[in-house]
Order: C-alpha cells, then sequence, then structure tokens
C-alpha cells in the first residue's frame, strides 16, 4: 500500500490523524496535512484505508503495491 | 407531507428522538432532491440521499452567502441557520482566513493532548451523577442536566477561554438564539452574545491567555480586516456549536444504548473494545435539526437532473443522508460493526465540521467512562417519554432520566 497526499485540496480537518496517528500528522501552523509514512505500519492499514473513504476533501489517495 | 401535490414543509415530525421522519424516505423514493418548504415557509431544494448531499457539501458553487441576500429564502426565525451569512464577493476567502486561524487549535495532536484533561472533567461529572443518586437513592438522574450539558461545556470553555461560571448565561443566549420561532428574541439574544463575547475578547486582549479567543485576538492585531464583529460572530458560533451539537450526541447515544439491554451490556463488556465503532454509529444515526444544513447556490447548478438557479437555497439533511439504504445496509439498525462506516454526521467538504475531532475524542472518552462507572444504567421512562425539541436549530432532547 502506498499513500499520497494533496496538500492543496486539505481542508486541514485532521480526521485522518485521528484515525491513523503513524502515517498522518498535521502542520501546527495551518494544520494540513503531513504524511509521515507513504507505507503505512501494518496495524494502520485499515485506518489509512478508512482515511482515504472519510478525507473531507478526497486528499487522500492509497494504492496497492 | 400530506399528498404528493402539496409542497412539504420542514420540520417533519418523527415518532420518537431515536427514529427520524418517515418522510425523508418517502421523498428519497421519488428523487435525490426535493422541493420543500423551510419552516419560514419559503421554497428550498432538500437534499436526502447520500451521494447528492456529499455532492452538494464538496461543490465550491454551494455556499452560506446569497448574492442578494435580501431575496433569500428564509429558513426559519432563530438567530443562526435562518439566513444567508457572510459576504458573497468574499466568502470563500474569509472562510479560508477563519479555517487557518482555527484549524491548529482543533487539530488530531492538540485533541489527543486534551484527552487527560478531559477524562478528568467526566470524572467530575460522573462523580456528581454519583452523588445525586446516592442523596435520593430512589428518584432518577437527569444525564442532560449531569453529564450531556455540563461537560461539552467544560471542555470548550476551557478551550474557547471562556468562564464556566457564565454557563447559565450562555446557555440562556444559545438557547434563544436557536429557537425557530424565536424572531425579534433571537436577533436579541444574537446581539447579547456578540457583546459577551466582544467582553471576553477585549479581556484577552489586555491578558492573553494560551486559549482560542487570545488566538483570534492575535490574528486581528495583524489583520484589521478582521473586524470585533467577525470575531464576536465566529466566538460565539465556536461556543455554541462546541457545546449543543456535542451535548446531544451524547444524549442521544445513551438512549441508543440503553434502549436494547443487549446493546448495552455489550458495549459495558468491552467498551474500550467497543467505542470507535459504537461513536460513529451515534455519529451516524443521531437526527438533529429538522432542517439539515443550509447552503445557497453561487450559480446555475444542476445535480442528479435537477436544475438548481443561483441564489436558491439549499437544505442538505444528514440525518436523512445517514439513513440512505444505498449507502448503508439497514440504514436504520443500530449497527457498531458497520466497516467502513463513512457518514455524513460532520458534512464533507471545505466547510466540515471543524470541531469533528474534538467531539469523536470527547465521544470516545464519556461512554467508557459512564458504562464503567455504572454498568446496569437504565432509562427511568419509555423512550416515548422522551421529549424532543422540534423548534430548535441544534435539536436534542431536554431530559434523560436514568437510574441504576
Amino acid at each position: 500500500m502506498k499513500i499520497s497526499v494533496d496538500t492543496g485540496k486539505c481542508v486541514a480537518s485532521g480526521q485522518c490523524v485521528l484515525l491513523a496517528p503513524e502515517t498522518f500528522d498535521q502542520d501546527e501552523e495551518d494544520g494540513t496535512v503531513v504524511l509521515l509514512a507513504e507505507e503505512p505500519p501494518a496495524e494502520e492499514q485499515d485506518a489509512a484505508r478508512q482515511a482515504e473513504l472519510t478525507c473531507p476533501a478526497a486528499a487522500i489517495r492509497l494504492a496497492d503495491s | 407531507m400530506t399528498t404528493t401535490e402539496e409542497t412539504p414543509r420542514l420540520p417533519f415530525a418523527r415518532a420518537n428522538a431515536l427514529a427520524i421522519a418517515p418522510d425523508y424516505e418517502t421523498l428519497r423514493q421519488q428523487a435525490p432532491i426535493s422541493r420543500v418548504l423551510t419552516p419560514a415557509g419559503d421554497p428550498a431544494w432538500l437534499v436526502t440521499s447520500f451521494e447528492e448531499a456529499k455532492e452538494v457539501f464538496r461543490d465550491k458553487r454551494f455556499g452560506r452567502s446569497h448574492p442578494a441576500p435580501e431575496q433569500a429564502s428564509r429558513i426559519s426565525h432563530a438567530a443562526i441557520q435562518d439566513g444567508p451569512s457572510g459576504d458573497f464577493d468574499t466568502e470563500e476567502q474569509e472562510h479560508k482566513r477563519m479555517r487557518r486561524m482555527l484549524a491548529p487549535a482543533f487539530s488530531a495532536p492538540r485533541m489527543r493532548a486534551l484527552g487527560d484533561r478531559i477524562t478528568e472533567l467526566t470524572t467530575r461529572c460522573l462523580d456528581d451523577m454519583r452523588a445525586a443518586h446516592d442523596a435520593d437513592p430512589g428518584a432518577p438522574v437527569n444525564l442532560t442536566e449531569l453529564l450531556a450539558f455540563p461537560l461539552p461545556v467544560l471542555v470548550i470553555c476551557e478551550l474557547l477561554g471562556v468562564p464556566f461560571a457564565d454557563r447559565e448565561h450562555f446557555r440562556n443566549l444559545s438557547e434563544r438564539i436557536a429557537m425557530m420561532d424565536g424572531g425579534a428574541d433571537a436577533q436579541l439574544a444574537m446581539t447579547e452574545f456578540r457583546a459577551y463575547m466582544t467582553g471576553l475578547a477585549d479581556a484577552k486582549r489586555e491578558n492573553p491567555q494560551p486559549d482560542v479567543i487570545s488566538d483570534m485576538v492575535a490574528v486581528q492585531a495583524d489583520d484589521p480586516t478582521f473586524t470585533d464583529d467577525d470575531l464576536a460572530r465566529l466566538a460565539a458560533g465556536l461556543l455554541f456549536a462546541g457545546h449543543e451539537t456535542t451535548s446531544t450526541r451524547i444524549a442521544m447515544g445513551v438512549l441508543f444504548l440503553l434502549t436494547d439491554t443487549t446493546r448495552r451490556d455489550r458495549f459495558a463488556a468491552d467498551p474500550e473494545g467497543e467505542v470507535n465503532q459504537t461513536v460513529e454509529e451515534i455519529l451516524r444515526l443521531t437526527a438533529t435539526s429538522g432542517t439539515g444544513l443550509l447552503r445557497y447556490a453561487h450559480e446555475d447548478v444542476e445535480i442528479a437532473g435537477t436544475r438548481i438557479m443561483r441564489g436558491d437555497a439549499v437544505l442538505v439533511s444528514s440525518d436523512a443522508a445517514n439513513r440512505d439504504a444505498a449507502a448503508f445496509a439497514d440504514p436504520d439498525e443500530f449497527d457498531p460493526g458497520r466497516t467502513p462506516n463513512v457518514h455524513l454526521a460532520f458534512g464533507t467538504g471545505a466547510h466540515v465540521c471543524i470541531g469533528a475531532n474534538l467531539a469523536r475524542t470527547e465521544l470516545r472518552t464519556v461512554f467508557p467512562a459512564l458504562f464503567r462507572a455504572f454498568p446496569g444504567m437504565r432509562l427511568a421512562v419509555d423512550l416515548d417519554d422522551i421529549v424532543v425539541r422540534t423548534n430548535r436549530v441544534a435539536g436534542g432532547v431536554d431530559r434523560v432520566p436514568v437510574t441504576w
């Protein structure tokens, strides 16, 4: 699984960070998404999928690798 | 709604606190977007299907402002969600500034850091519930008064920097601004609410604290276009939204869990394991407002074959969308096992609820703590005796009497 994020689309809701804190973080200045791991840790793979589905800005993409 | 020829008028009646009005399903079966009358009697579009609700939420051609505000459909005679807000030409820019200013304060890392404090405040509320029960063991405890209301208020007060001691004052103002038939009194309450917030902002200007109102005051010092009135309006909005909404979810969540003993026992047996999924299901099923969230079309838009004209009011019913069988199997069933459970309780798109992480953090704390403290808790009245506030913008219930 490989994750990409589009910070231009991101609306800084941070819902991905609450779901998968080892995979996503938020910029301290403006709250936009910071990708911590392109490949999420095994225990966060489901959460990362959920983050893609729930992202309010559709700014998260997952690709199977 | 009596006949198909008559344009249905909001709000629709529902059977009890946990149900939604059957009219939404009736309308959705005809079309994803229907013509309705608002509680104020003006025409609007009502979105009842999940896909179209998501589409409208995400489409930048819909906003909260109106090209000609004086001609806009009015939603109700409350002082919030009643009609257009903001300036048509600058809305997007203003909205972006507001989000940029507030996003860090409501970020997931900040909410995580707040977790221990929320746990402490929850314990305090649960102690009050226990004390009330012990003082008169035969009498029911009103969970709304001792937990569902005070907990979100305690939390949002700390976050914003509002004195908890003022709670009865802003509770009264919050109730009055949200009365759908409030009229002049709702407007008067909004004026008082803004004056209260202006007073707080003045105090923070003198003596800044680590809180959101101080942050806003600091932003204002660098940006003179962010007026005192903008600040007061935004702060009042945050205080209102920060407690009314979560308060209702706590009350409704307890009702969902207590109206089915199997459901309650399953949760009480493993609260930490069940909580995240249970909270999402409570969020999905909680029906709040009788109108849905308000948008105005900023240009002509065609959605699902329906032509919406520039300036038309569009009400997006998350309550209805979250029970659309096209998106959720057995949509009226409370089933924490749903994966994924991608609902629209916080909306989506650029206007998605900025407090979503705060709400989730509070809800994920309160339910396990509550059912660990009182695993045998039960509702002290019938569900049908729980009175739903149909005349309030944020909905909710006044009393949830429980015992154990």
